[in-house]
């Protein structure tokens, strides 16, 4: 009877303990695994240094440009544009959370130690995330500060406040931390590091060029639905063009390609071995 | 028997060590191609990147072939068909990089690369021996593929709309063009394979090289830009292959062949050092 009471407020309190264990676990491997920081610093590299690279160029250049091209500038996603080259680091990174540890093996001791793998992966995504997303957001913004700064005078700027703006530079590091979570599930997936790196890579870079190569309107049609193509719509202003979605909608695309990722991830974890 | 052995030793000690380089350098060669013949990836790449290119390269053709008569008097004007044959190398050239960097990555990946480097010291040695079975393996598939794709790619377009043989001029030129820069796409992957010593660091550059940058930096051609972009690996390598080169944004292709040439040699020094200076 006593043993019974005893039982219940344990099991409960063994849950909770259980999450706390697994997310500390987890903690602990992704901030000793060197190439989280390397990967951290190159985007606080590139972003910065893209957005002083292109918004130089434009603001320098902006008098020389046709009236049409002014038009289509947008300076969000100019000076955000080092999100492209960063992505493929934050991908990467992404990849190798998870193939590294089923390179070294170390994902055996991990699922013995919990064998709720579900468990696992969802606090490995969890603290990933997190980390990336507080990071890339304050990039995002340094990039957006740096990228305005050059461009105010001659060229078209934008204020934080203005309408669509603060949606945008959030955007970014949305999109980079997605980007991460579709190479994390993808990693799961394929457990070896250069066929996971080139699957992402081929679904985020090459697929929007292979796409391109068509020509006509069904390359932009196609494009929109990429999670390149739709999840950029998040970062930038001007959302012109026939085929181009909204912000959000755009976004969603990209979402539901690391949702139908993530599905994919949790289904084979439970079947496989490690 | 005692001046036979006296004599013996000198003599076969000195025929020992005139054969030992290059008996050492075949023994390099032999031992890396047994490693990259049994490596899977060495398999798997070239011949998805067959199948990518020649299969893309023949539906796009095809889809030319069948928006033709969409096409406005200006348009077909500037129908370049060797252009809208090879655009597709512009992925192509992602297999080749990888391909490269993944004969050492994967070494180093697995820990074989300590048993290479305590086997043969000379450290240069095993890059030069790499480096001469990438070049063989790179040339020999870049060569199929970039014919294969040009036959079949010409053959579809030829009839519908206008098509080019290798007979026509500087068509040769540049199909050869296209192979001499896959070939070289290779070596620079291996290069930076020698560097990174990671399958995920070398790929990201890979294609972080060939593919982010040209797309970032391509729209830029005003002031200092103009004398830079051009000369960027992929920019040269699309120089030698892509018709109206030497204006605008694209380098001449002498000058692509010599900076692709120069991209290579400048890696390959700083894989050298990098790799003769460093702990496997």
């Amino acid at each position: 009877m006593s043993a019974q009471a005893g039982t219940a407020p344990r099991t409960s309190a063994s849950l909770e303990t259980r999450f706390r264990a697994t997310a500390r676990s987890e903690w602990i491997k992704f901030r000793s695994v060197r190439s989280g920081p390397a990967v951290l610093l190159a985007t606080a590299v590139i972003l910065p240094v893209t957005a002083w690279l292109l918004c130089g160029y434009y603001s320098h250049n902006w008098a020389t440009m046709s009236p049409a091209s002014q038009a289509s500038f947008d300076p969000v996603f100019i000076s955000l544009r080092g999100i492209e080259g960063a992505q493929l680091f934050v991908g990467a990174l992404g990849v190798i959370t998870v193939t590294g540890e089923y390179t070294s093996g170390l994902i055996r001791g991990t699922f013995i130690a919990t064998p709720q793998r579900a468990q696992v992966i969802a606090m490995k995504a969890l603290i990933f995330a997190a980390v990336v997303w507080a990071w890339c957001t304050l990039l995002s913004f340094a990039a957006f500060f740096i990228g305005q700064s050059l461009l105010s005078g001659p060229a078209k700027h934008v204020a934080i406040g203005d309408p669509g703006v603060l949606t945008a530079v959030f955007g970014g590091g949305l999109y980079l931390t997605f980007v991460g979570l579709l190479g994390l599930f993808i990693g799961v997936l394929l457990r070896r590091t250069p066929a996971a790196l080139a699957a992402l890579f081929g679904i985020l870079l090459v697929l929007p060029v292979a796409v391109g190569l068509l020509g006509g309107q069904i390359s932009a049609q196609l494009a929109q639905f990429l999670p390149d193509g739709g999840g950029e719509e998040i970062f930038k202003l001007l959302h012109g063009g026939a085929y181009t979605l909204g912000p959000w909608q755009g976004f969603a695309v990209l979402a539901a390609y690391v949702a139908a990722a993530a599905a994919a991830a949790f289904l084979l974890l439970r079947r496989r071995d490690a | 028997m005692m001046s036979e052995t006296i004599q013996a030793t000198p003599a076969t000690s000195g025929r020992r060590a005139a054969p030992s380089a290059l008996l050492r350098a075949r023994a390099a060669l032999c031992a890396e191609w047994i490693k990259l013949r049994s490596l899977r990836s060495m398999l798997v790449t070239p011949a998805l990147a067959a199948v990518v290119c020649v299969g893309y390269a023949d539906y796009l053709c095809w889809r030319y072939t069948q928006r033709w008569h969409t096409f406005d008097a200006a348009s077909k004007a500037g129908f370049q068909p060797l252009d809208v044959n090879f655009n597709v190398l512009v992925i192509g050239v992602l297999f080749f990089g990888v391909l490269g960097a993944l004969v050492v990555t994967n070494e180093y990946g697995n820990g074989l690369i300590r048993a290479t480097l305590a086997a043969t010291p000379q450290r240069g040695l095993i890059l030069a021996a790499k480096t001469a079975l990438v070049v063989l393996i790179a040339l020999l598939s870049s060569a199929v593929i970039c014919f294969a794709l040009f036959l079949t790619g010409q053959g579809i377009l030829a009839g519908h709309v206008p098509h080019v043989t290798l007979a026509d001029p500087g068509v040769l030129g540049r199909v050869l063009g296209a192979i001499f820069y896959l070939t070289a796409a290779s070596l620079i992957g291996l290069f930076i394979g020698v560097i990174a010593r990671s399958a995920a660091v070398a790929m990201t550059c890979v294609f972080g090289v060939f593919l982010v940058l040209p797309a970032l930096l391509n729209s830029l051609n005003g002031g200092a830009w103009r004398h830079t972009v051009p000369y960027l690996p992929s920019n040269l390598g699309d120089a030698l292959w892509l018709s109206h080169t030497g204006t605008g944004s694209l380098a001449s292709p002498t000058v692509a062949a010599l900076g692709l040439v120069a991209w290579v040699i400048v890696l390959g020094v700083l894989a050298t050092y990098s790799l003769r200076r460093r702990d496997a």
